[in-house]
């Protein structure tokens, strides 16, 4: 039976870069079940991860030799560095916090889990089908992956909202910037390399101060949760 | 090989084909759970020995029941035994009745089989019966736009929603396989599945606790070759869906496509195959994770429908 597609798949390019967008969607949407600071770290080098095999796929892909330095150097930094710092700085809490659930962020969720997801379908929704209607046509560009990774940026805006305990709250704010790397990589591949270094070594400062804002907040409220900052109020 | 069988007899192979296997699949599914928990296990062939002594029994009816009780195991053997002749069970190219409905109108039947099981269970008047229909429905209203978003994914790929047309278009080129929104609607549809066949992380399937039942709640009362018809139809489901799964999403090879005997032959020792493959997924997925506790079990139809509802944005922006 001879069936014409209705919607063609796309190319090699655009279909790997739109499938890897997915993934990195799929793993943010995964951090609002986590329920240990391990395991949210460990999704997080996981999406670092696939940013840097897309930036090996478009250096590939439009013969931007550059652009592997940068997946090289991504992979360093996102996958390996700061999950380290934010391990080592995060070591040693449960003692001094008296029990080992210091890692424990489980049911910090102001909304139900299924809850959150809907919502989150919702706004990536709207992520998706703004770009859309800006109606970016370029056969360069795979469309689908540049409306996903808006989606992923808006998404991570709702785990640093939803979730009220400091460790989510960070992870959200450094896979935001995974979703602005994947913007840059599948808009601007050839954006100079100097740039793209300078927001990686920004990232690594973000980290650094985020866990020692995570220590410091734990050494004073002995928990992760920001709930305790409520009675800062005058 | 050149006997070419008549199209009405292949047609009636389908249904004859997923009402004899189903038990087997079951039985085989049983075996390779028990051999990964170190168990021996039932005999592959146990589920055809159960079918055989139940029909053997007396039925029995509680007080106060009306015929509705009775005919409900029939009117669902019914369904089960007319969605086979809508999807692509043995052959390439669409039988005779095979256009009678598409994906939706399956949906419906099986639908509609559920409803009457249900419908029966509350004629018992015992409340774990009772209990288990109400959650089969309260939770098979929440997997349903997950099928809708399933349907609209396939409807965006072909054109069309039927599932010859589906399995045709996935066969037509690798390109359709490891396109996002395929694979993002498969992996949906086999969390669907995992739910409304009783599998692990919603219920366990062999297990007596009324607490975390669902489906298997809901036959409690029945006895005799009612129960056997109830217990015979949920295999019969189980492998209708596999079937789906398997011949129009994820692997729709094997199948004859043409009325050759030989290679309808051919066609059912693929399908028992395939679903048996399917089966060992299922039953390590089963050995690894725990049940849901009954309320996390949104979240699990969440997480399906976020795949689902991916997969049409995907589609949307054409590049799925």
């Amino acid at each position: 039976m001879a069936v014409a597609a209705a919607v063609a798949p796309p190319g090699v390019f655009s279909g790997s870069a739109n499938v890897i967008a997915v993934g990195v969607l799929l793993l943010e949407f995964g951090m609002f079940r986590q329920a240990l600071l391990r395991d949210q770290v460990r999704l997080y080098a996981a999406q670092s991860a696939l940013i840097s095999v897309l930036a090996v796929v478009v250096a590939a892909a439009r013969h931007l030799p550059d652009l592997y330095a940068l997946a090289g150097l991504s992979f360093a930094l996102k996958v390996v560095l700061v999950p380290l710092v934010l391990r080592r700085l995060l070591r040693g809490l449960g003692e001094r916090g008296g029990g080992p659930g210091w890692t424990d962020i489980a049911g910090s969720g102001s909304l139900s889990l299924a809850n959150t997801v809907l919502l989150a379908i919702g706004v990536a929704a709207f992520g998706v089908f703004s770009i859309a209607a800006l109606g970016l046509r370029s056969p360069v560009l795979p469309a689908t992956a540049l409306s996903i990774s808006v989606a992923v940026i808006l998404v991570a805006f709702v785990l640093m909202i939803t979730r009220r305990d400091v460790a989510s709250q960070a992870i959200g704010f450094f896979s935001l910037e995974n979703g602005v790397s994947l913007t840059s990589l599948v808009v601007a591949a050839g954006m100079p390399l100097i740039l793209e270094i300078a927001f990686l070594f920004d990232l690594l400062v973000a980290a650094l101060v985020f866990g020692l804002l995570i220590r410091v907040h734990h050494g004073r409220a002995d928990s992760l949760s920001t709930a305790e900052l409520t009675s800062l109020r005058g | 090989m050149s006997l070419v069988l008549p199209i009405p007899l292949v047609q009636v192979l389908q249904a004859a084909t997923i009402a004899a296997a189903a038990p087997g699949v079951s039985g085989v599914i049983a075996k390779v759970e028990a051999r990964m928990q170190g168990r021996a296990g039932p005999r592959v062939l146990q589920p055809y020995y159960d079918l055989g002594k139940l029909f053997r029994k007396e039925a029995l009816a509680p007080d106060g029941a009306s015929w509705v009780f009775l005919a409900a195991p029939l009117g669902a053997m019914t369904c089960y035994l007319t969605v086979p002749l809508l999807i692509p069970v043995l052959t390439t190219f669409g039988l005779p009745l095979g256009y009678m409905g598409d994906i939706l109108g399956g949906g419906f039947i099986l639908a509609l089989a559920s409803f009457l099981v249900a419908v029966a269970a509350l004629e018992t008047g015992s409340p774990y019966a009772q209990l288990g229909a109400s959650r089969a429905k309260t939770f098979g209203a929440i997997t349903e736009p997950v099928i809708l978003f399933v349907v609209f994914t396939v409807a965006l790929i072909t054109g069309t929603d039927l599932p010859y047309a589906l399995a045709a278009t996935v066969r037509s080129s690798a390109s359709q396989i490891v396109r996002p929104a395929h694979l993002l609607a498969a992996a949906a549809l086999f969390m669907v599945i995992l739910y409304e066949t009783g599998r692990i992380p919603v219920e366990t399937h062999t297990g007596t606790n009324e607490f975390g039942m669902i489906e298997e709640a809901r036959p409690f009362e029945h006895s005799g070759p009612y129960f056997a018809l109830l217990k015979w139809g949920s295999a019969m489901k189980q492998l209708i869906l596999y079937t789906i799964l398997l011949n129009v999403f994820v692997a729709p090879w094997g199948l004859a496509s043409s009325a050759q005997a030989g290679a309808v032959l051919l066609a059912i020792v693929a399908l028992v195959g395939k679903a048996c493959g399917l089966g060992v997924i299922v039953a390590t997925i089963d050995n690894t994770f725990a049940k849901l506790r009954l309320f996390k079990i949104t979240e699990f139809a969440s997480a399906a429908f976020l795949l689902a509802v991916l997969g049409v944005f995907t589609l949307y922006l054409g590049g799925g």
